[in-house]
């Protein structure tokens, strides 16, 4: 088929190569993650996991394991309230010093931004061992650990959504002579409120789940809890915690649409910018922070004693030097690549499941898939996945896959939403099938907002597959948590830096792909 | 003098050549108003005003503010003295009318009083008697995302009034008004210049409204000058040269249309406004 | 009193309150009046606890001091803490302890052990009818406990070695359950081919009837071995080690409220102990590669 150049489309040699290389890249990494989709049908895997299911009902409800769900439900609501709290604290201030949002020409700061891969990059394990050399066992150290890595990732974020919106208000108000500061706070942050609002609320209710990596150090909670339950198996008490997860889950779900609305809701017409509403939730945020606090009853003023200060900085030597041998960094190299492949697959699986069920009808029923599915955490996901699928990366990539398609699931469903709906209703009425029109009309005004999230999720996910390696999915976290628990620290180190390396690069690639793709 | 522009170009990144070689000059009080096609580089020349860019060749000094030598905080002073109002007025749409207003002056204001203004707006009465110089002072605590665009687009004039700025720019002020309304609230931008004595510079695609409201009319044309006259001096002529790349018919309230919400999927009003 | 205040009114003064309530009586009361306890989680970390109590309270009246007992789920977070002093008394396996005694160069001191850790067990199970003999571990999945555990993980591995099999290129797959119970959960599910405990929580579960023995079965037992302790940090005042070491010998099974500790403790009696005891252990586990 010759066309004459002007009858070729000029788009199709860069997306026919586009594609080739995306398979080129793809394939190798199916093949790390050994998918194999034929074992989650497997007749014995099936009955294994049968009989595990089974065990769920009826949910554990003696009033001893209910005294202690009660007490771990307060511990973690309060260790992820103080933890968040901390994390805002820290990001707030890095968010402004990496974001591009109100400067005039769009220099990022590069000193900054690898701060943010650090604090991000670094698991929240380790982190919580640094802290147990100052506060010893217990909440303290757990909601420091919580706090860096969450303040790492909120501030990249927070930087992002800065950065996304409309830069002319921001950028007139600095013509007019105006701060950097008092132009965000009067360009931007109109427009953000919403987002920042919804996605702070959003890493609460993960925080929440995070508990689990908490319990590493004593700090209690509901991810321990659930930790438990699942190791031993025992169904009904996996359950009731799943159940309380879920809750959660929900009530986090009211309180961030409660704001949105109120954010969304045009304040009545008087001086006042702020209703009784607004008020009120400001009220209720900081007693609940200080709640937990107190309920934690944190010092941290063993922060910041000399002796802490020497202890922090031995044992963040003894990381150094890394071990850097040859026969190292080829373990150390096949865990990077089974992690990436954990995660790129994983979320490539939930963005296609994500972007199927977002349109599916009724809206509630599916809302109530989204967070369920999201409501159990990976680690807990990826315990039931081995039991269908055996251990192995591919129990790993169904259980970021199951997790990630109840976020992606809902946040795509918004996006769609809120992208422009005139183009696609001018389509349905002119004719069009709803499903052309939705292809044609609504997805191009989502799109970038879409890829966007996706490979947004993808860089937390391959944070996420390092994890799941605890429960034996392989790839870096299974190595750092061998070599943590042994104290090998110059090789944990090695890890660690891949680890970085790794985020990094993902991270990079999502910025390349999200700027090509936008 | 209000600003001098001796010999200036501009050229952006992609090597496109929005200005070459102006020389204008204007004193303090002056109105003057830029005509000529789309793309010819009115809007880079506002911005070149502004302060948003800083030319490639050239000297610019701008109400005796020579660029070149430009320290942080006294370019601040300087454009807290320019007021610039947009063609999409750059307001978020959850701003509120007030709010919106009040940023014209965040250049002047101490800090406290800026952050302060966010939860309670400190000079009500000002904004009221800005907005109600363009019919707007029932719409003052309305959020931005409730008017329309033309109603949007008089907030940014009313911000710019409220700000009493030396230097007014202006780009397409009126673009998305009916004439008559256009006609008003280009009138409103004039006589707050005269009574203050500040410099006004507009760019407008209407020539009708242009000359009949500016005593000065510059003609730009592919980034150069293509006259600079007063506006009786302007023959029909000139206009059908300077606008030869559109055609026969020139570009006048009544046959041009009002600027209209482009498509969705490019920053529109919608965007400047959520 | 103006820390109530304070406290009261913002976040800002509870922080401010804490930090100065901290400053205030970090190195003097907190240590004196306070024994603080924790174990490895070689259980799930609330039987832990919940086995704990009586112990606590005993060693309440023994010694005159407040107990406060933190479970964790992570080995290396005890061994961590008592090597910075912010635990006092550790009940640590053979392996933690070696790693505690590196890492307080030595200074840290075992106390007591039970009569059980003088001659240690562990045993290899499986659900597999085909695996008979270590051998036939060999391109099977393995789970291990967690990856600091003595019983658990690294005698296993060194008598594996013994044995000619080296886990990390002979099995299929490693995977580190992280606890004695979890890794007969993952065999009896069919998660692992095969994995190795504790004998002492394996005869727990026998004997309350946890795990289907038709299903699961030992096949092998490794030699007996010195294991758990309770370990004390070196520079604990040395009246406070007497009378703890001396508060866990006099624990008498005669004694109905000891024979409750007891058995709990999963223990006849308590029994002296002494660092020599686990050189080989250190041995093992540097020939297993888990020491450098």
């Amino acid at each position: 088929m010759h066309l004459k150049p002007a009858e070729r489309d000029p788009a199709s040699q860069p997306r026919f190569y586009s594609a080739l290389l995306a398979l080129f890249i793809l394939w190798p990494l199916f093949q790390a993650a050994e998918v194999s989709p034929g074992a989650l049908f497997d007749p014995s895997n099936l009955k294994v996991i049968g009989s595990f299911l089974s065990g769920f009902l009826p949910p554990e409800r003696g009033s001893e394991f209910l005294g202690y769900l009660g007490k771990a439900t307060l511990e973690t609501l309060a260790i992820a309230t103080a933890g968040m709290a901390l994390a805002g604290l820290l990001a707030l201030p890095l968010a402004y010093l990496a974001s591009a949002a109100g400067r005039e020409k769009p220099t990022l700061n590069p000193l900054i931004r690898s701060l943010l891969t650090i604090l991000r990059g670094v698991p929240e394990l380790v982190w919580a061992l640094v802290f147990v050399r100052v506060f010893g066992l217990g909440p303290a150290a757990g909601v420091l650990a919580l706090g860096l890595t969450y303040g790492g990732m909120l501030a990249k974020v927070y930087a992002e959504i800065l950065e996304s919106v409309d830069a002319a208000p921001a950028r007139a108000l600095r013509l007019n002579g105006a701060s950097r500061p008092l132009a965000i706070l009067y360009g931007v942050i109109p427009q953000v409120s919403k987002e920042l609002a919804s996605y702070t609320v959003y890493r609460w209710e993960c925080a929440v789940r995070a508990s689990v990596v908490m319990g590493f150090v004593g700090a209690g909670g509901l991810g321990q809890l659930m930790d438990q339950a699942m190791k031993m198996f025992n169904g009904g008490e996996a359950a009731s915690i799943l159940i309380t997860f879920l809750l959660l889950v929900f009530v986090a779900d009211l309180i961030s649409s409660g704001l949105r609305r109120s954010l969304d809701q045009a304040p009545p017409p008087s001086a006042a910018p702020f209703g009784p509403g607004s008020t009120g939730l400001l009220a209720i945020f900081v007693a609940a922070v200080t709640a937990s606090f107190w309920f934690l009853d944190i010092g941290f003023g063993a922060l910041f004693t000399l002796e802490s200060a020497s202890s922090i900085n031995q044992f963040i030597g003894s990381f150094f030097p890394p071990d850097l041998s040859a026969a190292w960094l080829r373990k150390v190299a096949q865990g990077v690549w089974e992690t990436l492949a954990i995660s790129a697959v994983g979320t490539l699986f939930a963005a296609l499941a994500g972007l199927l069920l977002a349109q599916a009808r009724p809206r509630l029923l599916f809302n109530f898939i989204f967070n369920a599915l999201r409501s159990v955490p990976e680690l807990v996901w990826a315990t039931i996945t081995a039991l269908s699928v055996g251990l192995g990366p591919f129990a790993g990539v169904l259980a970021l896959a199951l997790h990630t398609t109840g976020v992606l699931g809902r946040l795509y469903a918004e996006a769609l939403d809120n992208a422009p709906a005139a183009p696609g209703r001018a389509l349905r009425l002119s004719g069009v099938p709803s499903g052309l029109a939705f292809l044609y009309g609504t997805l191009p005004g989502a799109a970038p907002q879409l890829i966007a999230y996706t490979l947004y999720r993808w860089e937390m996910n391959i944070r996420m597959a390092a994890i799941l390696g605890f429960v034996g999915a392989g790839g870096l976290g299974q190595l750092l948590y061998f070599e943590l628990s042994l104290f090998h620290y110059a090789q944990a180190s090695t890890v660690i830096i891949a680890m970085l390396l790794l985020s990094i690069a993902v991270d990079q690639t999502s910025a390349w792909l999200r700027r090509r793709m936008a | 003098m209000s600003f001098a522009l001796n010999g200036v170009g501009l050229t952006h990144a992609n090597g496109f050549v929005a200005l070459d070689g102006i020389t204008l000059q204007a004193d303090q009080g002056e109105h003057i108003a830029l005509i000529g096609p789309s793309g010819a580089g009115k809007t880079s020349l506002i911005s070149l005003l502004g302060t948003a860019l800083a030319p490639s060749s050239g000297q610019v000094s701008i109400l005796d503010f020579g660029q070149n030598t430009a320290s942080t905080a006294a370019l601040k002073r300087l454009r807290a003295r320019i007021g610039t109002v947009h063609q999409a007025p750059p307001i978020p749409g959850r701003q509120r009318v007030i709010t919106a207003v009040l940023a014209g002056r965040l250049g002047q204001w101490p800090v406290w009083k800026s952050l302060a203004s966010l939860f309670y707006p400190l000079d009500i009465p000002g904004a009221r008697e800005a907005l109600a110089r363009l019919d707007l002072a029932d719409k003052i605590f309305q959020r931005c995302d409730q008017l329309s665009g033309g109603q949007l687009q008089r907030v940014g004039i009313a911000r710019v009034l409220y700000q009493q700025a030396d230097l007014i720019l202006a780009d397409e002020p009126v673009s998305a008004l009916d004439p008559v309304l256009a006609q008003s609230s280009l009138q409103r931008l004039i006589d707050d210049a005269a009574s203050r004595g500040a410099t006004l510079v507009a760019s407008l695609h209407a020539v009708d409204l242009a000359l009949n409201s500016f005593p000065r009319i510059v003609g730009i044309k592919a980034g150069r000058i293509a006259f600079d006259l007063p506006a009786s001096s302007v023959s029909e002529a000139m206009l059908h040269e300077l606008y030869a790349s559109e055609g026969q018919i020139l570009p006048t309230q009544s046959n041009e249309a009002c600027f209209t919400p482009q498509a969705a999927s490019t920053p529109p009003l919608r965007s400047a406004c959520t | 009193m103006t820390c109530s205040i304070a406290r009261r009114w913002a976040l800002k003064g509870a922080l401010a309150c804490a930090f100065a309530a901290t400053l205030g009586n970090l190195p003097a009361v907190a240590e004196d009046a306070v024994l603080r306890v924790s174990a490895i989680p070689d259980e799930a970390p609330t039987e832990l606890q919940r086995k704990f109590a009586p112990l606590g309270k005993y060693l309440e009246a023994q010694t005159g001091m407040k107990v406060v007992f933190t479970p964790v789920s992570d080995y290396a977070a005890v061994v961590e803490s008592l090597a910075t002093k912010k635990i006092d008394l550790a009940w640590l396996g053979g392996f933690t302890f070696i790693q505690a005694k590196i890492r307080t160069n030595g200074t840290a001191i075992p106390i007591a052990q039970r009569e059980e850790d003088a001659k240690f067990t562990s045993k290899f199970i499986t659900a597999d009818p085909a695996i008979k003999t270590l051998a036939d571990l060999k391109g099977k999945t393995f789970a291990f406990g967690a990856p600091s555990s003595t019983s658990g993980s690294l005698m296993p591995r060194f008598f594996l070695q013994q044995a000619g099999l080296n886990p990390e290129t002979d099995f299929k797959r490693v995977a580190f359950s992280g606890a004695h119970d979890a890794t007969v959960a993952f065999v009896a599910a069919g998660k692992a081919d095969a994995g190795v405990l504790n004998a002492s929580v394996w005869d727990k579960l026998v004997e309350q009837k946890k795990v289907d023995t038709d299903k699961v079965h030992v096949f092998a037992t490794t030699p007996p071995y010195f294991d758990y302790n309770w370990t004390v940090r070196g520079d604990l005042d040395p009246a406070l080690i007497k009378k703890l070491t001396d508060a866990f010998l006099k624990l008498d099974p005669a004694n109905p409220e000891h024979k409750e500790i007891l058995g709990l403790q999963r223990a006849a009696k308590f029994i002296p102990t002494k660092k020599e005891n686990y050189d080989g252990i250190e041995k093992a586990a540097h020939a297993a590669g888990l020491l450098k």
